[in-house]
């Protein structure tokens, strides 16, 4: 089982929550799950295009009805 | 208005925070002392001329001192612990200041260890996000290139002036084709477009390709650099070979104790209440600019913005910083300004002649409006009314 960690970028518009997501990601391995809470309407296309084109698995988007969006992450593509 | 003459304020790092801070405090009649670990003060975005222009770096360095209102006391030291719940700082040498008020101005840290072949790397062709020296080192790579390809090599976004990078690139690309050099230019970005905001990046993306000689990666996120074999790896495999590579460093908090130590994150970034400005927990000591952990970009604006909001809230007044950036990507002849606040992403832009030469203009009124703050805030107010996001709104500018 991989480690699980939970990346806070609610209220960041610049630089996105991409900016925070991607330090979590140098620091995980492969196996290890990362949950993102956003509010950056532009994170929902933003996560699912970096999660394709890095080769990752996107378990879970969704945005409550407050508007805060969450996106869970396997990380599977490390070498 | 408080009743300030004779308290006493101490003020952290003489950047740009800093010293807009120390002169604002000082002509209330305040005793203020800065304390700062460099006696040169650089006006950092020019190490873009340096870079990639070969302007000398004395054009861009000030003494901090000529910067000061002479009532402010300089001490050109190291501070290294801050206990706020006794309002007391200790420098380096072992000396100790008490405070009425602290600002912490200190900049962010920059890390060149957390990546293989960083520091490695620096060493052999520059970098223009350190020093003026480093950024001219820059530049003698630059004009010895004579053919391949240059990487301008992005591992982290939580950065100083996040378009920095793309300025470099632009300006870069500049020089190789005005010597009709075959050398490529590549931009390695970690997120999903070639900027952090996907509108904008739409309009970069257009006038990268309208120079012909760059190209980039997204979603590029880099593992190591192999120095012997001068390939960028990605953390997914992916090899790029590069002629000369110049990277942007890892920022991190400043290196300074504090007495409670949780009022920093796990990257060393202050806590403060993001509009108050205030460090978390105290109303007699503030952070500013880039060492604190506001999720704003980490620009002079914010810094300079920043001294102005903590000046007023010592004056007693209600004032709030609003989050609001402005960072200019320039090309050599046009430009556009990344503009947002905490309410608002990057409003759209377009690239315009006009823009470079307000870009000229911001230059030229750096260093006069450190020294005099008071008397330049007209000209910066105006123009930041008739810019805030909300105004700008979808239309953009
Ligand atoms: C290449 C580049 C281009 C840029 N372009 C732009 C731009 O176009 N527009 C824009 O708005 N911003 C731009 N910036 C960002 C801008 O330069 C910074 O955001 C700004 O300088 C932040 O000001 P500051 O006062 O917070 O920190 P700094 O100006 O970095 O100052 C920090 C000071 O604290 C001192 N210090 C650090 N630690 C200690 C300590 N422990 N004790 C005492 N002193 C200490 C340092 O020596 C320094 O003097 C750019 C930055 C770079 C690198």
């Amino acid at each position: 089982m991989g480690e699980k960690k939970l990346v806070d970028a609610r209220g960041m518009a610049c630089p996105g929550p991409i900016a925070k997501l991607t330090r979590a990601y140098r620091e995980a391995k492969n196996g290890d799950i990362i949950e993102i809470l956003a509010t950056d309407q532009g994170f929902i296309p933003d996560i699912k295009s970096w999660v394709e084109s890095t080769g990752n698995k996107l378990l879970e988007l969704g945005q409550d009805g407050s508007g805060v969006i969450r996106a869970v992450i396997e990380v599977t593509a490390k070498k | 208005m408080r009743a300030l003459k004779g308290k006493r304020a101490v003020i952290v790092g003489g950047g740009s925070g800093g010293i807009i801070a120390a002169n604002l405090l000082a002509e209330d009649g305040m005793d203020v002392t800065l304390v700062t670990d460099n006696q040169y003060h650089f006006f950092q975005p020019a190490n873009l001329f340096i870079a990639f222009r070969g302007d000398p770096a004395e054009k861009y360095t000030r003494n901090v001192s000529e910067l000061l209102n002479p009532k402010v006391r300089l001490r050109v030291e190291r501070a290294k612990r801050v206990d706020l719940g006794n309002r007391t700082i200790f420098t380096e040498s072992g000396i100790k200041i008490d405070y009425d008020y602290l600002v912490v101005a200190a900049g962010a840290r920059l890390d060149y260890d957390s990546l293989p072949g960083l520091r490695e790397t620096r060493e052999m062709y520059g970098d223009y996000y350190s020093t003026p020296q480093s950024a001219a080192k820059v530049w003698e790579t630059v004009k010895g290139l004579q053919v391949g390809k240059f990487v301008i090599a992005v591992p982290d976004l939580i950065i100083k002036c996040p378009p920095a990078p793309h300025k470099g690139t632009f300006l870069a690309a500049s020089y190789f084709k005005r010597e009709g050099r075959s050398v490529e230019v590549e931009l390695l970005y970690p997120s999903p477009h070639i900027y952090t905001e996907a509108e904008l990046a739409k309009t970069v993306e257009e006038k990268m390709r309208t120079f012909g000689n760059i190209t980039f990666r997204t979603s590029f996120m880099i593992d190591s650099i192999d120095v012997e074999k001068k390939t960028v790896i990605s953390m997914s495999g992916e090899e790029v070979k590069y002629d000369a590579i110049v990277s942007i460093p890892f920022h991190k908090g400043p290196d300074i104790e504090f007495e409670p130590s949780n009022v920093k994150d796990d990257d060393s970034f202050i806590k403060v209440d993001k509009n108050k400005l205030n460090i978390i927990g105290y109303d007699d000591s503030y952070a500013i600019g880039d060492c604190t952990n506001a999720p704003t970009s980490k620009t002079g604006v914010a810094a300079h913005l920043g001294a102005f909001t903590v000046w007023k809230r010592i004056n007693g007044e209600n004032a709030k910083y609003s989050g609001r950036t402005n960072c200019p990507m320039i090309t050599e002849d046009e430009a556009i300004f990344v503009i947002s606040d905490y309410e608002h992403k990057p409003v759209r832009q377009r690239f315009s002649k006009l823009k470079r030469l307000m870009e000229d203009i911001f230059v030229a009124m750096y260093f006069p409006s450190l020294r005099y703050p008071k008397r330049f805030e007209p000209i910066f107010d105006a123009y930041f009314k008739a810019t805030e996001p909300e105004v700008l709104g979808e239309r953009g500018w």
